[in-house]
């Protein structure tokens, strides 16, 4: 059996890796797609105050400290049983709504978009944010940079913090903004909405319009019939900070919603031999392997199921969106998993919008930001989207608030199983007898993964974190027979 | 709201604004993380020694001179180092080549690849990518870059402690910073 590995995958950290078996006929028999896991985090937190953890959670991971932040806030809200007021639920959803901002606009335009910008055989070299930049003109790069400095801004207004936010504390924050702030914040959101929108005539122009990128995107290998997960409002609309979480099937028929506190009765986990991560799934549908349909539990949870798991976008603009998403696409669901990019800059005009509707709110600038809690502290969950699938906190304690027990479910975790679907099906598509093994192909198959915009580090790592791409190629007995490389 | 203005300072980098030109310390890493968290004991070592020698430096150079820990790579580690004239970066490094403990130090142009560790970032593109991202859009950025680097193993588990080879290194490491920033201020 011929063995093909694409280690390490480029433009991500950590050291996952990607085998791909052929067998007697060169013909994709497996693929396994291999990623290591930090060791050691619910030991680490347990013996610790329950209120420590959302500042404890940022270092977790080098990409989204502030998800971990909210979703330790909320887990910790409910561990005392305390009501954040409305002023302190706004206030933290502003400052995440400028997270997310940030996070898809960087994904946009330094991981996705440049498969698409300058093309899946483009060099890998110019096949990053320089290349869109040359490609597109150098007012781009302003833009995006100004875009990144914007968002942070308003995580550093409500935060504390540029990146790792401090102020979400049990029962609310630790400080609220004022009216300069607030009129700030607002601009910032103005401006947004308008880059939002270029971002998606971008998107229109460069790949919709483009014949070649369409039929990729619509084609059947990036195509998978699982379910969809995503958290909605009390009206079903897509929400990234608060609601319940919507489940929907293939066919798009909602099966249910379920609170935090209800999530081990959706959530099971599958294990594999071949790798630590966990495969979570549907435990109401159950574990029948790598495969689709509806008889299957795997499911996903990224932008584009969670546009799949609602009814649409509680602003305007992101609505009209939505809505010719659906229609040029045929219907909900989607499953074409390509279209997370598009469904991405869908969600980034929303939190641009969400961002001028919270700051313009008539009680986003109250001192009413924080309830005192006064139970016992005991257990309790805390879920928030995170712009890569939802991300669930766990935490039991005893009557001191001193952590006993934690566990995590993060969000790139609930797609383990999809990406390794996809990885299959793309290496199955075009690596046939005879087909040449280049660059623009392992591309290919790695633009499966990355439409999920994975995050295995879930911390920077040290040096060489990332390395230059290599495949090997080996024989029907294992002996490397050829050996490409980039970066090298 | 301003637009982004790469020759004002300010329009980037708020900290970054001032008379003196500016040379930064930064120690890299994940200080939850074991060994990966070397670069911010570093940092601080460095800090402490820094303190009683800060008048001799200023009566020797116009440079100030400014040390921090970072969890940061890529774009927001070049957003960071805007408005800096010249740079040290510290971090851990697993080579896998040296013993545990090994010190070292190159320059970044003497990178052995484009992609590397904290110096890039799984979510956006490696610092040199970002550092040309920044040049072309006129982000006044660091002309010399100085990596200090220190062969580490326990990367992967969290913890707050540095292993022993690990913590006996840091020592070393803070004296090579030191000499670098004496050479950088020349």
């Amino acid at each position: 059996m011929q063995r093909i590995t694409i280690d390490p995958i480029t433009r991500l950290e950590g050291h996952g890796k990607i085998e791909i078996f052929l067998n007697e006929e060169g013909d994709v028999a497996n693929t396994y797609f291999q990623i290591p896991e930090l060791r050691g985090f619910e030991r680490f937190c347990v013996g610790r105050p329950v209120e420590e953890m959302p500042l404890l959670v940022n270092r977790i991971c080098g990409v989204c400290p502030e998800a971990h932040h909210m979703a330790a806030a909320k887990a910790a809200d409910a561990v005392y049983k305390v009501e954040v007021p409305p002023t302190g639920k706004k206030l933290r959803e502003l400052l995440y709504s400028g997270f997310y901002f940030t996070d898809h606009t960087t994904h946009f335009y330094a991981l996705g978009g440049p498969d698409f910008i300058m093309g899946p055989d483009a060099p890998v070299a110019e096949r990053n944010i320089l290349g869109v930049i040359h490609k597109v003109g150098l007012e781009i790069g302003g833009k995006v940079i100004q875009a990144r400095k914007n968002g942070h801004r308003v995580v550093e207004i409500i935060g504390g913090r540029k990146v790792h936010p401090c102020t979400s504390i049990p029962g609310g924050l630790t400080k609220g903004i004022t009216e300069e702030q607030r009129k700030e914040i607002e601009e910032i959101g103005k401006w947004g909405i308008d880059f939002a929108q270029f971002s998606l005539q971008i998107f229109n122009d460069l790949v919709l319009s483009n014949k070649t990128y369409l039929d990729l995107i619509l084609g059947d290998i990036y195509t998978h019939h699982t379910y969809s997960m995503g958290m909605v409002d009390e009206n079903n609309k897509v929400n990234f900070y608060d609601g319940k979480v919507s489940v929907v099937d293939p066919e798009g028929t909602r099966i249910g919603k379920y609170a935090p506190s209800e999530y081990t009765d959706w959530i099971a986990e599958h294990v594999e031999p071949w790798t630590y991560l966990k495969f979570p799934y549907l435990k109401k549908i159950g574990w029948k392997g790598f495969v689709d349909g509806k008889d299957s539990g795997v499911y996903f949870a990224t932008p584009l199921s969670r546009l799949n798991a609602s009814d649409g976008m509680a602003t305007p603009r992101a609505q009209e969106e939505y809505d010719k998403f659906y229609k040029t696409l045929g219907g909900k669901p989607v499953h074409q998993r390509l279209t997370t990019h598009w469904a991405r800059l869908i969600e980034l005009l929303y939190a641009a919008e969400r961002i001028v509707e919270l700051a313009t709110d008539p009680e986003i600038t109250s001192p009413h930001y924080h309830t005192v809690p006064t139970q016992t502290p005991t257990e309790g969950v805390g879920i928030v989207e995170a712009p890569r699938g939802t991300l669930t906190h766990h935490y039991k304690t005893d009557e001191r608030g001193i952590l006993t027990e934690v566990n995590l479910i993060v969000g790139t975790t609930n797609n383990y199983a999809p990406i390794s679907m996809s990885v299959k099906k793309v290496a199955q598509s075009l690596i046939k007898k005879g087909t040449i093994v280049n660059e623009g192909l392992l591309n290919m198959v790695e633009m499966a993964f990355r439409l999920y915009d994975p995050c295995f580090g879930c911390a920077t790592h040290s040096l060489p974190g990332q390395m230059p791409l290599q495949v090997t190629i080996r024989d029907a007995n294992g002996d490397p027979v050829e050996v490409l490389k980039q970066f090298c | 709201m301003a637009e982004f203005d790469p020759k004002d300072e300010q329009s980037f980098s708020d900290q970054n604004s001032s008379a003196h030109p500016l040379i930064v310390i930064f120690g890299l890493g994940n200080p939850l993380l074991g060994d990966d968290g070397v670069g911010w004991v570093i940092a601080e070592e460095v800090q402490t020694r820094l303190t009683g020698i800060q008048a001799d430096l200023a009566a020797r150079s116009n440079f100030r001179v400014e040390v921090d820990s970072l969890s940061l790579g890529g774009l927001s580690l070049m957003e960071r180092l805007a408005g800096c004239q010249k740079a040290i970066l510290i971090d851990s490094i697993v080579t896998g080549n040296y013993p545990m403990g090994t010190v070292f130090h190159f320059e970044m142009e003497d990178l052995p690849a484009a992609y590397i560790g904290h110096l890039s970032s799984a979510h956006d593109v490696s610092l040199p990518t970002a550092l040309e991202v920044g040049r072309s859009m006129g982000i006044q950025l660091p002309q010399k870059i100085v990596i200090v680097a220190v062969e580490s193993q326990i990367v992967y588990e969290f913890s707050e402690e540095l292993s022993p080879p690990i913590a006996a290194a840091v020592p070393e490491a803070a004296t090579l910073t030191l000499q670098l920033l004496d050479q950088l201020i020349e």
